[in-house]
């Protein structure tokens, strides 16, 4: 089952690099997010009460309502037009979304280790560079921060692989930090939307030598 | 007592931020700074205990930069405060810097004395997030592109260095532990999987030196400078990148004692190197003062990783290095400010005859530069040395002579901008004339004579910091 | 043998019950379910017109489409029991010999001179270009995963048990579904409403046909969606009994036309320049499906 649930996930990273719209992004990002609090649902059996709401929180409070929800406001405050403006076609988007996929899997695939579940990684690691890619290859400002959350969806899933054990204070902080960068990135998206004519990232280029 | 402080730094922050009233603001800070001050003393004479339920720790390390931190906090404040009455903020705005201020001073202490790499990661984010407050401070397009870009590549930095720790969680899983605390990972990286080690180490380094302003992420920290407080330039070219400094050090000092040592040298003389040529190539053709100095940095940071990776003697020259480099570099940030008020503009080209406008001012900017180079008998010319010493015992004979010719470029377009600036006859158009107090050259060089004090004859005290701290990479 | 003639028959009503649909969808009575196969009938009846221009190819291409699509269906399975012809690798030849026939119609359209079929055609072979991966991986992957390499053997050894590969038969079922759409030029890649040269696809490619061998070319395409549709069945019935796979697979074809019936009355066609990047996401998932194959066969875990 939870294999059935990261290939849906990979198939929404598919998903968002033929998109058009922001709005299309927004709501695959909240699908991802109810998608990995699936995952921990079923994944973490074992899981006390309080561990249990934090990641509640986590995943279906942050990722899938608050953000999106801010997300949202900041496009439509800032009159953000609703094409999403890729710097590449969306077909070669496609592409090399693929490639990355595949060379995931490859580079997953050379690793010996059998306790490891290879499945997680490939999926952490395909939303890792594919976050990347979209930070690259968008010249809208507010499509950065949707990579960034791309990123960090592929960081979550990173973390179950490995079931990496953290101390409460440190879960608690990691979920802060990110929200509040989250927080303050959409705070300063709303700011140069209010200084600039067009959010794009050409406005951002008067520093250099 | 570091509960205590933590709670003191929330509150003074809180209580900066609410209040209007000039007078009360500079007592908020009087109290934080003696704060501040006996946190540092109290460190200090509580070596080797940790606090917080073992999620703080004093150690050598930590309680050196917080040593050097507590300094530049003094001078800083001050300085801004200078700069903001130039300014002539308003009251809410000085709240809102002082406040972000306090903030991150207290954020980078605890990045300094943070016991864990988990609490580590959390902290480091924080410096991010109240340094931006900072550098958008002046409030025009510049800033807002400068700090969006600090913050955001900041953040996947950060992500990054995240990644790292999971992948270090991951080898310590196979060794039985959960535990990620520095002094007890090492214990258990014994016979451990290299090839997770490694991965960490990679990620670890790449989001670390956004902080640190190393090279592959070197480019916001220098853009940050561009913009930001000079006063805030000063921190965030020191004790910001001590805290980078802090993070990649620890993290070198976990792995030292695996097989992948050999390997991790190679990429920092990778780092490092790179660093020195971005900063040679870029330094030569820039025309902008806080730039040229940014890019300085990231030519110190070069030599320190370089120092670093060389082993030896080396460790002992990085880590004295970053202490003289902040000193220096501190008091290069405030003299910014002066110029920048003298000439009202940061182009090397538009100023000139600094000598007659400010003497007190010029004769602090020729300290700088022989300092800044490392002439004898600047401390850093002890440091660099050293640094050299290890490049060459560890038989990068090559790399030796690259560095030295870069330097000496680096020596070269500092001393033709710095003395452009101090020494040629120049007419300003409009002929208004600012008057700086003299007094306000006096941190620089109180700052740069400790510099010199610490290189060349330093106190038995600094010096048992500094070989504690390596003792860490020798265990 | 018996995949044959079920084929036949689904064909009789499939694109009956795609208009049916979309006539009931849109508030219209609509004519009868084998309306298609009366227009056919009555163009069978006609003679041909041939243009002047055009060359022997032209006349020889319906011909070679028609048998093409023919040959094609006597490969398809049907659950346990064989196509006329089985052989291994025989999806290979499935897919090649719809390849040929589409070749020839490619360059009959070319033949003509026109422009509008000239266009027709390149945006055919483009996407069909597009669309092999996709079946190819598709395919390749059920060999894998049965370790067979002809229709009858994949499908007969097929079973479906854990999640996993209910979600990779679904995704099959998708892709498969896809690309049927695309080879008989359905809604969300061409329109068959809209008669307008410049946005067909298929249609434009034919306009110079008339009588037997537009009868033909139509046939073929009514074949050609019980073909695609009978892969999907197949997917799924691999161990029942006859009793209960030959209603199955009837409501299967049915459910898939109304479905596409639906989809054609509710959605608008893509935008030309972005078919290409649809098609191709057909290829990353069949991709998936060879990863989830691969993590089925435990060969990476």
């Amino acid at each position: 089952m939870i294999n059935v649930l990261l290939i849906t996930f990979l198939i929404t990273l598919f998903f968002i690099a033929i998109a058009n719209r922001l709005m299309t992004y927004i709501k695959v990002l909240a699908f991802q997010g109810v998608i990995l609090f699936t995952v921990v649902f079923i994944q973490l059996n074992d899981i006390n009460t309080v561990n249990l709401i934090l990641i509640l929180m986590e995943t279906i409070f942050f990722k899938s309502l608050a953000v999106p929800l801010f997300l949202a406001y900041i496009i439509k405050h800032n009159k953000i037009t609703r094409e999403a403006e890729p710097y590449l076609p969306n077909f070669i988007s496609l592409i090399i979304v693929t490639m990355i996929c595949v060379v995931s899997i490859l580079l997953v695939n050379s690793i010996k280790d059998n306790e490891l579940d290879k499945i997680f990684f490939v999926v952490a690691l395909s939303a890792l560079f594919t976050g990347l890619y979209f930070i690259i290859s968008r010249r809208k400002i507010i499509t950065h921060v949707m990579g960034y959350l791309i990123i960090e969806n592929g960081i979550f899933v990173l973390s179950l692989a490995l079931g990496s054990e953290m101390t409460m204070l440190v879960n608690i902080g990691i979920m802060l930090d990110i929200f509040v960068s989250v927080l303050v990135l959409g705070i300063f998206t709303n700011r140069i939307g209010d200084t600039f004519e067009a959010m794009s990232v050409d406005n951002l280029s008067n520093l250099k030598d | 007592m570091f509960g205590y402080y933590l709670i003191i730094v929330l509150l003074l922050g809180i209580g900066t931020l609410v209040n209007r009233n000039n007078l009360i603001r500079i007592l908020l800070l009087i109290i934080f700074l003696s704060a501040q001050t006996a946190l540092a003393f109290y460190g200090f004479s509580h070596l080797k205990t940790s606090e917080l339920g073992g999620n703080f720790y004093y150690d050598s390390l930590g309680i050196l930069f917080l040593f050097v931190l507590t300094i530049l906090s003094y001078t800083t404040i001050f300085h801004s405060y200078l700069y903001l009455q130039h300014r002539k903020d308003d009251s809410r705005n000085q709240s809102i810097y002082f406040a972000a201020l306090i903030i991150l001073i207290g954020a980078m202490t605890c990045v300094y004395l943070s016991a864990t790499i988990g609490v580590m990661w959390v902290v480091i984010e924080a410096t991010t997030l109240s340094v931006a407050v900072l550098i958008y401070h002046e409030r025009t397009h510049l800033t807002l592109e400068a700090t969006w870009k600090y913050v955001f590549i900041c953040s996947i930095g950060i992500t990054f260095a995240f990644v790292g720790i999971v992948f270090l969680s991951k080898a310590l899983q196979e060794a039985n532990s959960v535990n990620l605390s520095f002094s007890d990972i090492p214990s258990h990286l014994q016979n451990i999987n290299t090839f997770w080690l490694k991965l960490a180490f990679i990620f670890l380094i790449v989001g670390f030196s956004t902080k640190m302003g190393l090279f592959p992420m070197h480019t916001i920290a220098v853009d940050a400078h561009t913009v930001a407080p000079p006063p805030i330039s000063a921190f965030i070219s020191t004790t910001l990148m001590n805290v980078g400094f802090v993070a990649i050090f620890r993290t070198y000092s976990l792995m030292s004692h695996t097989s992948i040592l050999p390997w991790m040298n190679q990429i920092l003389l990778l780092c490092g190197f790179l660093s020195i040529f971005v900063s040679t190539v870029y330094i030569i053709k820039v025309n902008h003062l806080k730039r040229m100095f940014a890019y300085s940095s990231l030519e110190h940071m070069g030599l320190t990783a370089i120092g670093l990776a060389s082993g030896g003697i080396g460790y002992f020259a990085a880590i004295l290095h970053m202490v003289l480099h902040s000193f220096v570099k501190a008091s290069v940030f405030y003299q910014i400010d002066q110029i920048h008020r003298v000439f009202d503009t940061y182009i090397i080209n538009k100023t000139g005859g600094y000598f007659s406008k400010n003497l007190t001012g010029a004769l602090a900017m020729l300290l700088i530069f022989v300092s800044i180079t490392a002439m004898p008998p600047s401390g850093m010319f002890v440091s660099e040395f050293l640094i050299f010493r290890s490049l060459f015992e560890s038989h990068n004979i090559f790399l030796f002579v690259m560095i030295l010719i870069l330097l000496t470029m680096i020596m070269w377009a500092l001393g033709k901008n710095i003395f452009s600036m101090l020494f040629l006859p120049y007419d300003e158009p409009g002929g208004k004339i600012v008057k700086i107090n003299p007094w306000e050259s006096a941190s620089q060089f109180v700052l740069l004579s400790a510099a010199i004090y610490l290189g060349l004859n330093p106190p038995d005290a600094f010096m048992q910091l500094i070989n504690d701290a390596v003792m860490l990479l020798h265990k | 043998m018996l995949s044959f003639i079920l084929i036949l028959l689904a064909a009789l009503f499939f694109t009956g019950v795609i208009n049916r649909t979309k006539s009931i969808l849109s508030g219209r009575k609509g004519p009868g379910i084998f309306q298609p196969i009366k227009d056919i009938i009555r163009l069978f009846k006609k003679g041909m017109v041939y243009s002047n221009t055009t060359s022997l190819i032209f006349q020889l291409a319906p011909t070679i489409y028609f048998s093409s699509v023919i040959m094609a269906m006597l490969v398809v399975p049907f659950g346990q029991s064989k196509g006329f012809i089985s052989f291994h690798g025989d999806f290979i030849f499935f897919a090649y010999i719809l390849a040929l026939g589409k070749f020839f119609s490619i360059i009959a359209a070319m033949d003509t001179g026109s422009s509008f079929e000239g266009m027709g055609a390149s945006r055919e072979a483009l996407y069909s270009m597009f669309a092999e991966p996709a079946f190819f991986i598709l395919l390749g992957s059920m060999a894998l995963l049965t370790g067979q390499t002809s229709f009858q053997e994949i499908f007969a050894t097929l079973h479906l048990g854990s999640p996993i590969s209910y979600a990779l038969a679904v995704l099959a079922a998708f892709v498969l579904g896809m690309i049927m759409m695309i080879e008989n030029s359905r809604m969300p890649i061409d329109d068959p409403k809209t008669h307008l040269e410049l946005t067909m696809i298929h249609e434009v490619m034919i306009l110079d046909n008339s009588g037997f061998d537009l009868g033909l070319i139509l046939s073929a395409g009514l074949l050609k969606f019980s073909i695609y549709g009978a892969l999907i069945v197949n997917l799924f019935i691999g161990m029942f009994p006859y009793e209960y796979t030959i209603p199955m697979f009837f409501a299967i074809q049915v459910l898939a036309a109304v479905i596409t019936g639906t989809i054609e009355s509710f959605m608008a066609r893509f935008r030309m320049s972005h078919n290409a990047q649809f098609i191709f996401a057909l290829t990353s998932v069949s991709l998936l499906i060879f990863f989830g194959v691969l993590m089925l066969l435990g060969k990476f875990i």
